[in-house]
């Protein structure tokens, strides 16, 4: 009982609002942080994508290397990591299981710690480049590689308005919560405190989306007579926006490493095709 | 002229609000959604998938296109950039498959105090989205392992983590937090959110620009021949064999049965578009001829 009681404590919106708020300001200091977002993004972009097409063992360990000392360098918090290991384990673990199940055997081993290679160079690399790129960076990137320019505008609006947003959800499920009655007994495993809540969730979106509704009228009225329709369309508003993006010598240096060590990794990978197992 | 179909056409700025409307509520339960534990039992996960319930009843009274794409654009932007669980590649395809369920779901109703219609078509929506993310989750292992095949029982065991995944999904969470809020919420809201954006409520003789190709029919069709080419290919790999499936020429060339899988997919899917046209120019003409 102690756990849900734990987790209900988690689930209050006083604790949710500090955590969000915690972790929406990241820092960008590390040496990942300093690059250019738009190199970054077509780096990412090469390691999501090819190491679905590679069946050649030695040439993903060397990606793996290299992810390992990415994320190292990006200094990404441990709870990550962890996340990421116990999902990749849950995930291969349980396909693992079912297919001795239907009468597979060890040998089916291989194949699957192949998969788990893939997918744990993928995600290491989304982990290196997003963890350590702050969302102002993120969007003009995103923006200069030609992702509609609301994508921007709606990550800023995000930031701005979610304080906001949780202030009034609390104050409309506090009042919902002193007009109404909760569960006399908390039932079996705090069946009916959970449902409730979950109840009274639901329930507050519906004075919230009336609300929302007013803001986001108000919201847009007063962008479009600060002329936002026009400034998202104009060549030039979007250059001056995005002069500061410069390649400098350090996105050099680190694509030119990434190029020769992927060219000497198929090289050797090609001619030892299965140097560990 | 009250039966006139008019064409339902909305200002920048009203495609704006509901996009913000929907971006910023989605993304507010998102959240929430992320945060709530779930309850593990094995692989089988009973867990707040989301609140399918407010991307559902924004497009079922608001155009579905716009409220669609902004509930995508709340998700990423709340519940993953913000809490810094942005994960690449794999949100363009959440985005992708969301979008089109939440759409489709949208564009099938057509008079929002019907109960029936909002019903079946939060229903569908969820049920589109699932499966077309299982099939994603399919394709992605066959695609990195390299001879599923070779592999015993691995083909079975996908197709069971994953069936069990889709009922879970469709089931707990489809009818808990998108049927049941949806069917409470849609007749409530009707008439009294569209206001405040300054916009008139939708009827049943409102259009939609893309209407033509973009049917709620066309989706459903190709999300269920998608399923089908998926299933077949991967049970093919499997030992389960069903009599009637077993073609003359299967044994000897896979190939060919997914050329001939292929090949009946795409006559299917052009059947459907020819009859939808036709359908389509057939209205348009009764219109005409009531304007005569």
């Amino acid at each position: 009982m102690e756990i849900v009681k734990k987790t209900l404590d988690r689930i209050s919106v006083e604790r949710i609002k500090l955590e969000l708020l915690g972790t929406a300001y990241g820092n960008s200091t590390t040496f990942i942080g300093r690059l250019d977002p738009r190199t970054l993004l077509s780096w990412y972009l090469f390691f999501a994508i090819v190491p679905w097409f590679i069946h050649n063992r030695t040439i993903l360990i060397g990606m793996f290397v290299l992810m390992v000392g990415m994320t190292v360098l990006s200094r990404v918090s441990s709870i990550l990591i962890f996340i990421l290991c116990l999902g990749l384990a849950g995930q291969v673990g349980w396909m693992f299981l079912f297919s001795m199940l239907f009468g597979g055997d060890l040998t089916s081993l291989l194949p699957l710690l192949t998969l788990t290679l893939k997918l744990s160079v993928i995600s290491l690399a989304s982990i290196a480049v997003f963890s350590s790129m702050d969302p102002e960076k993120l969007s003009d990137g995103l923006s200069a590689l030609g992702v509609p320019d609301t994508f921007s505008f709606s990550l800023s609006y995000g930031y701005r308005i979610l304080p906001t947003l949780l202030e009034e959800f609390h104050q409309i499920l506090l009042s919902f919560r002193l007009r109404g009655r909760s569960p006399d007994r908390p039932g079996f495993l705090y069946i009916r405190v959970i449902i409730y809540y979950l109840r009274l969730t639901v329930l507050c979106f519906y004075p919230l989306m009336l609300n929302t509704a007013k803001r986001s009228r108000t919201t847009v009225e007063a962008l479009e007579t600060r002329g936002f329709t026009y400034g998202l369309n104009n060549r030039e508003v979007k250059k001056m926006r995005l002069s500061y993006l410069k390649l400098g010598m350090l996105d050099l240096y680190f694509i030119a490493f990434s190029i020769l060590y992927i060219i000497w990794l198929f090289w050797f990978g090609l001619k030892f095709p299965s140097i560990l197992y | 002229m009250s039966t006139l179909s008019t064409r339902y056409t909305l200002t920048q700025s009203q495609k704006m609000m509901i996009f913000v409307l929907s971006m910023s509520l989605y993304g507010l339960s998102n959240m929430f959604t992320e945060l709530i534990p779930s309850i593990q039992l094995g692989p089988i996960e009973l867990s707040v998938e989301y609140f399918a319930f407010i991307p559902l009843t924004l497009c079922m009274l608001f155009h579905p296109l716009y409220a669609a794409v902004g509930a995508s654009v709340g998700e990423i932007i709340f519940g993953e950039l913000m809490l810094g669980q942005f994960g690449g590649i794999g949100e363009v395809e959440k985005f992708i498959t969301f979008s089109l369920a939440m759409y489709t779901a949208g564009r099938m109703v057509s008079d929002p105090t019907n109960k029936r219609q909002i019903g079946i078509a939060a229903m569908t929506g969820v049920a589109i989205h699932q499966l077309l993310s299982s099939i994603v989750d399919v394709v992605k292992v066959w695609v990195g392992v390299e001879e599923l095949e070779a592999v015993q029982g691995l083909a079975e065991s996908i197709v069971i983590i994953e069936g069990v995944g889709f009922l879970n999904d469709v089931l707990f969470s489809g009818i808990l937090f998108a049927l049941l809020p949806t069917l409470y919420l849609v007749p409530r809201l009707y008439g009294k959110i569209e206001p405040l954006l300054g916009m008139r409520p939708r009827h049943k003789d409102t259009k939609y620009e893309m209407s033509n190709w973009l049917s709620p029919k066309f989706i459903i069709m190709g999300v269920v021949l998608a399923l089908l080419a998926v299933g077949a290919e991967v049970m093919s790999e499997t030992e389960w064999s069903f009599g009637e499936w077993e073609l003359p020429f299967a044994e000897s060339s896979e190939n060919t049965l997914i050329w001939v899988s292929i090949a009946a997919a795409a006559v299917i899917a052009i059947v459907t578009i020819s009859i939808l046209r036709s359908k389509a120019s057939k209205s348009a003409n009764r219109t005409d001829t009531k304007n005569a």
